[in-house]
């Protein structure tokens, strides 16, 4: 099989956008229509994709590679492991569920919004396949414009603000990473006598120790940190994700913020072994601070999507920790609740945004009682919240528990008092989330206009059911994801933290699943009341 | 002795003249109410000299021991003539709705692009001042040549003094190199100088020369601080006027730049680093900063093309292969992308609802969704967003600034970069985001306008996504003479 599927997973959305273009104008049904089957069949070939990895290897798979500017070592070079192939796959599974969500709410415009939807998608999928620096470079920078239309055509009444402080807030921090990306390849050059943007040249070449590693990890780590968000890089998500439309809240939060946990893992870490083994520490610090900071602050919110936003910072916030423990268990986590977090939270801007089409208002005050109106909508929305604060059962929770397991053992100072912090971020997510749940849907229904709200419709049952499914699905057979990312992780540790160092304390004893590829399913599901312990549930 | 290999190096300017003399003849010879096709003779014309200019790509040659026709020199030649095509291409109709006089404006076109070819074919400086006054003169006109515009007037006018003085500069800085190795050559100029950096009254000449070399060609490309005419002029001046001197002028100017200061003054390079550095950064930061306090939109790109030299410095600065490459390169990305967009912004204008204010772009998506794209895109390549052909350009510039060490002014290029598309992106707020104020009809571009402006834009995609063979021929030609 020649197929290039992964250059296929690229140009069919963007043919796609660009066939929507062209439907007519006062036929906005068709172009619907189009962009949601050019995205099933985006998610198609992305199965197809699935079914063609070798969940074993830890190498690069259905690599595709050709000479596109050989003078300067740049070559159009895609290829996937197991990370990689997940993030593409909930990509391919969101964007399908974003454009049906705004099937009703979005009115005018339908080709254009299409058009961004779809060029996003191939632009996002484009960050996650390529492992040439200069082509991440141009999806990274590409994906920012049709999110930029999005919120700012699309979005709510302080939209144009919030699109140019996204747009500005992530081109600043990532034009920095253009000139360091620009000074490895030369750095290539000086050792090897041939400049390469390649990301497996530059990892073999490898840095020494030194400044300018640390100026060249800063560099990549500011470009990541923002788009993470990671605090106090963190003001722009808040205005972006209150002002944008829902289908682009959808896909900021389930795919975008992970460009950022992404890049810190594929780039900035094996690139940089040294500095980032000596900016762990620091890293954490700030992660932490923007798991307890974004929960307090989600805390005292009266608007739904601020809410949902401000968790966001936290939830990001506990991936971080999970990266920077550099151990199997806390990368695994941190990747695991990539995708989690992309499910649920995806999953919460979504019924926010069915809150909001029949009401025009997210604040909470304005709900209250809403269990009796629409019992199927709040029942979706139960098992959502109970996703989001990570009850057992659920996709949260594998994602946590592994990334507090392998941050009590992270390669930096202090790393069980870190972690503990970290873990009352987990409690205060649940009396955030529970406590929003509790007064928008129980009690008594104060607002009469809530009284004669309607319940799910055939369209919302297809576009939250998938969402929910997933939640379970991954709370309960974790293998199904862990088992291909395994052989990833463990190749991404070792290049960041080789093995014959004595650093390496993946080794520390505990009566919890052992370290690799063993914390999957069975083992996960065997530790609950573990995990309880240390979840503080 | 004058012999037909002369002739050969010529050609190409010699059509672009006798084109010019065709439109010029064309005109005097017109009856009352007939309007000659000027624009079918300045593209034969130009076509012509892209021909001939190609087919002599390979064999080196020298004329009348002064017009080289190495790579380089037919590079330009071609740039410039396809800019002078996209321009023409672009005017159609604009120049008669502004009742721009058609057989000046496109004669004096033709005119100043032979200055500009002459001015990157010539190794002697002498003829580098010929050129560029060749090429000044037709621009100050075409500045003013809408004679009841006040703005267009003001602005001729201060181009006008401005560059004389200038022009002094210049020629005074020729005079002094003169003194100094008693020839205008820039080749024999550059050994001088190698073999002389231990002789100090001559270094101190050499350098009053450098600098005075250096303010000249400062004013032409408008870097700071040598900026003051841009905005007044670019604003002031017909907007496809506007167009092809911010992209046109600075090319030329940028060529002749390159060859002075990196064939005759290269041993110099020590004492024009430090201040072209100065100059550079000043460039980018104060033409970006400033372009963001902007509310016409033609001052704001004047801004813009104040911060683009800034970039295009950076190339001459780093002064290795890529960065000299770079330069061409960015030349033409600029070219295409500007043109472009100065060729919406014409179609755009009317008397009564000009298209300068920003304010005015508001819901143009609604009425014109076409123009509004094609903006859009132009300002996109502008701010260096992938896949344009302005990424690619703004990533080889820096590119070539990394590799010679210049960190600092690059990353001080990519934060203003950064700024810079503040100012794009208030347009695409008005243009996207904004509701129309006062709906108005806005008229429809002439068809080959449009093709223009398509052309235009499928050079930024295609030069931006295959940008492979352009920096080929980018290398090539430098690699001819440095």
């Amino acid at each position: 099989m020649n197929l290039p599927i992964l250059s296929l997973l690229v140009a069919v959305p963007l043919v796609g956008g660009i066939a929507v273009l062209f439907t007519g104008r006062e036929r906005p049904a068709a172009a619907r229509w189009l962009a949601l089957l050019m995205s099933l069949v985006t998610f198609a070939v992305s199965l197809v994709m699935w079914a063609g990895f070798d969940a074993t290897s830890a190498e690069y798979q259905l690599v595709e590679r050709h000479a596109w500017l050989p003078e300067f070592g740049i070559s159009y070079h895609l290829g996937i492991d197991g990370i990689s192939l997940l993030l593409v796959v909930l990509t391919t599974f969101l964007t399908p569920i974003a454009l049906l969500c705004s099937w009703e709410s979005v009115e005018s415009r339908v080709r254009e919004f299409s058009f961004f939807m779809l060029a996003l998608e191939a632009a996002m999928i484009g960050v996650f396949i390529s492992l040439d620096l200069f082509l991440f470079y141009i999806f990274w920078d590409a994906m920012l414009i049709p999110m930029y239309f999005l919120i700012g055509i699309w979005g709510y009444d302080r939209r144009i603000y919030a699109s140019i402080k996204f747009l500005l807030y992530t081109m600043a921090g990532s034009v920095l990473m253009l000139i360091a990306i620009i000074w490895l390849a030369y750095y290539h050059q000086s050792v090897t006598g041939v400049p390469s943007f390649d990301l497996l040249d530059l990892e073999r070449v490898g840095l020494d120790p030194g400044r300018t590693q640390t100026y060249l990890f800063l560099a990549f780590a500011v470009a990541f940190a923002i788009k993470v968000p990671l605090f106090p890089f963190h003001t722009w998500l808040p205005d972006a994700h209150v002002e944008a439309p829902t289908a682009g809240s959808v896909i900021l939060a389930g795919v975008l913020l992970k460009m950022g946990t992404y890049g810190l893992l594929r780039f900035a870490f094996p690139l940089f072994p040294d500095a980032a083994r000596e900016f762990a520490p620091y890293i954490a610090v700030l992660a932490v601070v923007g798991v307890v900071y974004g929960a307090l602050v989600a805390m005292v919110q009266p608007d739904m999507k601020k809410l949902v936003a401000y968790s966001s910072v936290s939830h990001l916030g506990i991936v971080v920790l999970g990266l920077c423990a550099l151990n199997v268990n806390g990368i695994q986590g941190a990747v695991y609740q990539m995708l989690a977090h992309g499910i649920s939270t995806g999953g919460l801007f979504l019924i926010v945004g069915m809150l909001s089409d029949r009401r025009h208002t997210r604040q909470i005050a304005e709900f209250g009682g809403l269990k009796a109106v629409m019992p199927k909508l709040v029942a979706a929305f139960l098992l959502i919240t109970l996703a989001s604060v990570a009850l057992p059962g659920t996709n949260g929770f594998i994602g946590e528990f592994l990334i507090l397991l392998g941050a009590f053992n992270g390669q930096f100072a202090n790393a069980p008092y870190i972690t503990a912090i970290a873990a009352t971020g987990v409690i205060l997510s649940a009396v955030y989330m529970l406590w929003m749940f509790q007064r928008v849907n129980y009690g008594p229904v104060t607002n009469a206009k809530n009284r004669g709200l309607r319940d799910l419709s055939v369209r919302e049952w297809i576009v939250i059911g998938p969402v929910c499914a997933m939640a379970i699905f991954m709370g309960v057979l974790p293998n199904v994801f862990l088992t291909p990312m395994g052989p990833a992780v463990r190749r991404t540790v070792e290049m960041i933290v080789p093995s014959n160092r004595p650093a390496n304390t993946d080794a520390v004893p505990l009566p919890a699943p052992d370290a690799g590829a063993g914390a999957s399913g069975s083992a996960a599901a065997a530790a609950p009341p573990a995990a309880i312990a240390q979840g503080g549930r | 002795m004058v012999t037909r290999a002369d002739f050969v190096t010529i050609i190409p300017i010699l059509i672009v003249v006798l084109s010019g003399c065709a439109v010029l003849l064309a005109e005097s010879l017109k009856r009352a109410n007939d309007r000659p096709w000027h624009e079918l003779l300045a593209l034969i014309g130009l076509a012509g000299a892209i021909w001939t200019s190609l087919a002599q790509w390979g064999n080196d040659g020298l004329g009348f021991g002064v017009i080289l026709t190495d790579k380089y020199a037919l590079f330009f030649n071609i740039m410039l003539c396809g800019i002078g095509i996209l321009t023409t291409l672009l005017s159609i109709g604009a120049a008669d709705r502004d009742r721009i006089p058609s057989g000046e404006y496109y004669a004096l076109m033709l005119f100043s692009i032979s200055g500009m070819m002459m001015m990157g074919s010539t190794r002697d400086l002498l003829v580098i001042f010929v050129a560029l006054e060749i090429m000044s003169l037709g621009v100050y006109v075409m500045t003013a040549i809408k004679r009841g515009s006040e703005a267009g007037v003001e602005g001729g006018f201060k181009y006008f003094v401005l560059g004389a003085f200038s022009s002094a500069f210049f020629l005074y800085g020729i005079a002094l190199a003169y003194a100094a190795t008693g020839t205008t050559k820039l080749d024999e100029i550059g050994m001088l100088v190698a073999s002389s950096a231990q002789q100090p009254d001559l270094v101190m000449l050499l350098t009053l020369s450098m600098i005075l070399l250096a303010v000249g060609f400062s004013f032409k490309i408008g870097a700071v601080p040598f900026h003051m005419w841009t905005p007044d002029a670019y604003q002031g001046a017909p907007t496809l006027v506007t167009g092809f001197m911010s992209t046109a002028v600075k090319a030329a100017a940028f060529a002749a730049f390159a060859r002075v200061f990196l064939i005759a003054l290269e041993p110099f390079r020590a004492e024009w680093l430090p201040m072209l550095s100065v100059v550079a950064g000043l460039t980018m930061v104060i033409g970006t900063v400033v372009g963001v306090t902007q509310n016409s939109v033609k001052r704001m790109l004047a801004y813009s093309s104040i911060a683009h030299a800034g970039y295009l410095l950076l190339g001459l600065l780093a002064a290795n292969q890529a960065g000299k490459a770079a330069i061409l390169f960015y030349l033409v990305a600029y070219a295409v992308t500007n043109l472009g967009a100065f060729g919406v912004l014409a179609a755009l204008t009317t008397n009564d609802r000009p298209h300068d204010d920003i304010r005015d772009f508001a819901g143009l998506w609604n009425e014109r969704p076409g123009m509004a794209a094609l903006l859009t895109v132009f300002l996109l390549s502008l701010g260096g967003f992938p896949p344009t052909v302005g990424f690619v350009a703004k990533w080889y510039i820096f590119n070539a600034a990394v590799q010679e060490g210049l960190i600092t002014l690059a990353v001080l290029g990519v934060l203003t970069s950064v700024v810079a598309v503040f100012f794009y992106l208030r347009i695409v707020v008005m243009m996207y985001m904004t509701e129309d104020h006062a709906p108005g009809h806005r008229p429809f571009a002439p068809k080959l306008a449009v093709a223009g402006m398509v052309l235009a834009l499928a050079a930024v995609f295609y030069l931006g996504v295959l940008p492979g063979g352009l920096l080929w021929a980018a290398l090539e030609s430098v690699a001819s003479f440095f």
